[in-house]
């Protein structure tokens, strides 16, 4: 039961992902670890770190979470059910999308939902970067990481690199 | 420079299989790489524009791209193919990951700060893409109000996403076509 709730769940964000991972990650914690409280604030991060760090699209990290609740038919079933919706609707909606090509309302479209997608992605980092009682260790590391990719061009999987390094010699 | 779709299925499975293979931190910049420069699938105007498209949908950005430009090629097999491709190593590999660190985290707490050190820097990557995106728009104050408002709705209040993102996404349009945003 526990699987379908996670599925339906997951279908209903789907729809909501505009911008992709980033922008549901506030949500999906408050729901898998705050409301349903299927993992820890701790475990959850670290699913995402698994996740971040793990090539592909970081959207797997859904899978991780099935995974933890129901094993590999668990992981199956959250990833489908966050991507499918969506696939569905950029089925739909590419052939319309180049048809309003001139239209008033595709700018306004976009326009709209730029801010939000911006306010859900730093949400995303704020909530996921202390998982569970304020730390300033996680937070220099989420802050110089931040600096990094605002100042420079390096490849984000450095930053990771760096932050693995420096949470083994603070954090241990 | 002369480009030419992909001539069968096989040949779109195997290039977004690569690209699925080698995303490590970050899945666009292969999807350039693989599809414009290597396999010359496409300009790399038509893929700016693709990929426009698919970041204002909802769900992965380079799925979503996977969908749209699998159906413009092959049409529903080329979607459900360019869909699996992406997807199929990523999946595999991200559950080996997590299943032997789930074996060593509960003895070795030099792992779990590792992780969690990594954990953090993922989401000071949010932080960082998020002020790099807002930084360019936020000289409107509409446009300033309505990130702050969420971001006070979404990460300190924690109210849910499903009632959020209706109400600020109608507001946001009317602010829209009022020239606002």
């Amino acid at each position: 039961m526990t699987l379908l709730e996670l599925a339906l769940y997951f279908c209903v964000l789907s729809i909501f992902s505009v911008g992709g991972l980033p922008s549901v990650m506030p949500e999906m914690q408050r729901y898998v670890v705050e409301v349903k409280e299927w993992m820890s604030p701790a475990e959850f991060m670290q699913a995402f770190a698994v996740g971040q760090a793990a090539p592909g699209p970081n959207m797997l990290i859904t899978s991780l979470v099935g995974w933890h609740i129901a094993g590999l038919t668990g992981a199956l079933v959250a990833l489908a059910a966050m991507c499918g919706p969506a696939a569905m609707l950029a089925w739909w909606v590419s052939d319309v999308w180049d048809r309003l090509k001139d239209s008033p309302w595709r700018l306004a479209v976009q326009r709209a939902i730029a801010p939000i997608v911006v306010a859900m992605i730093l949400s995303g980092g704020v909530v996921l970067a202390t998982p569970e009682s304020p730390d300033w260790r996680l937070w220099l590391i989420a802050a110089a990481t931040a600096a990094g990719v605002l100042l420079t061009k390096v490849n984000p999987l450095w930053f990771l690199a760096a932050g693995g390094v420096i949470g083994g010699f603070l954090l241990s | 420079m002369q480009v030419a779709p992909p001539r069968s299925l096989v040949e779109l499975f195997l290039g977004f299989l690569s690209i699925g293979a080698r995303s490590f931190g970050g899945v666009m910049p292969w999807a350039h790489r693989v599809m414009v420069e290597e396999r010359r699938w496409m300009t790399p105007e038509d893929f700016t524009e693709t990929i426009g498209l698919c970041q204002f949908l909802p769900g992965p950005n380079v799925g979503n791209a996977s969908i749209v430009l699998g159906k413009r090629w092959f049409g529903l097999a080329g979607s459900l193919v360019a869909f699996l491709g992406l997807f199929a190593l990523p999946f595999v590999w991200v559950l080996t990951l997590f299943a032997f660190y789930a074996d060593f985290a509960a003895t070795s707490p030099m792992l779990r700060a590792i992780v969690t050190g990594v954990g953090a820097a993922g989401a000071g990557m949010f932080i960082g893409t998020a002020i790099k995106l807002g930084w360019p728009i936020a000289r409107k104050p509409a446009v300033l109000f309505t990130i702050v408002a969420c971001f006070l709705c979404v990460a300190v209040a924690r109210f849910s996403l499903v009632i959020v993102l209706p109400v600020a996404l109608g507001l946001a349009l009317v602010a829209a076509r009022r020239g606002w945003l």
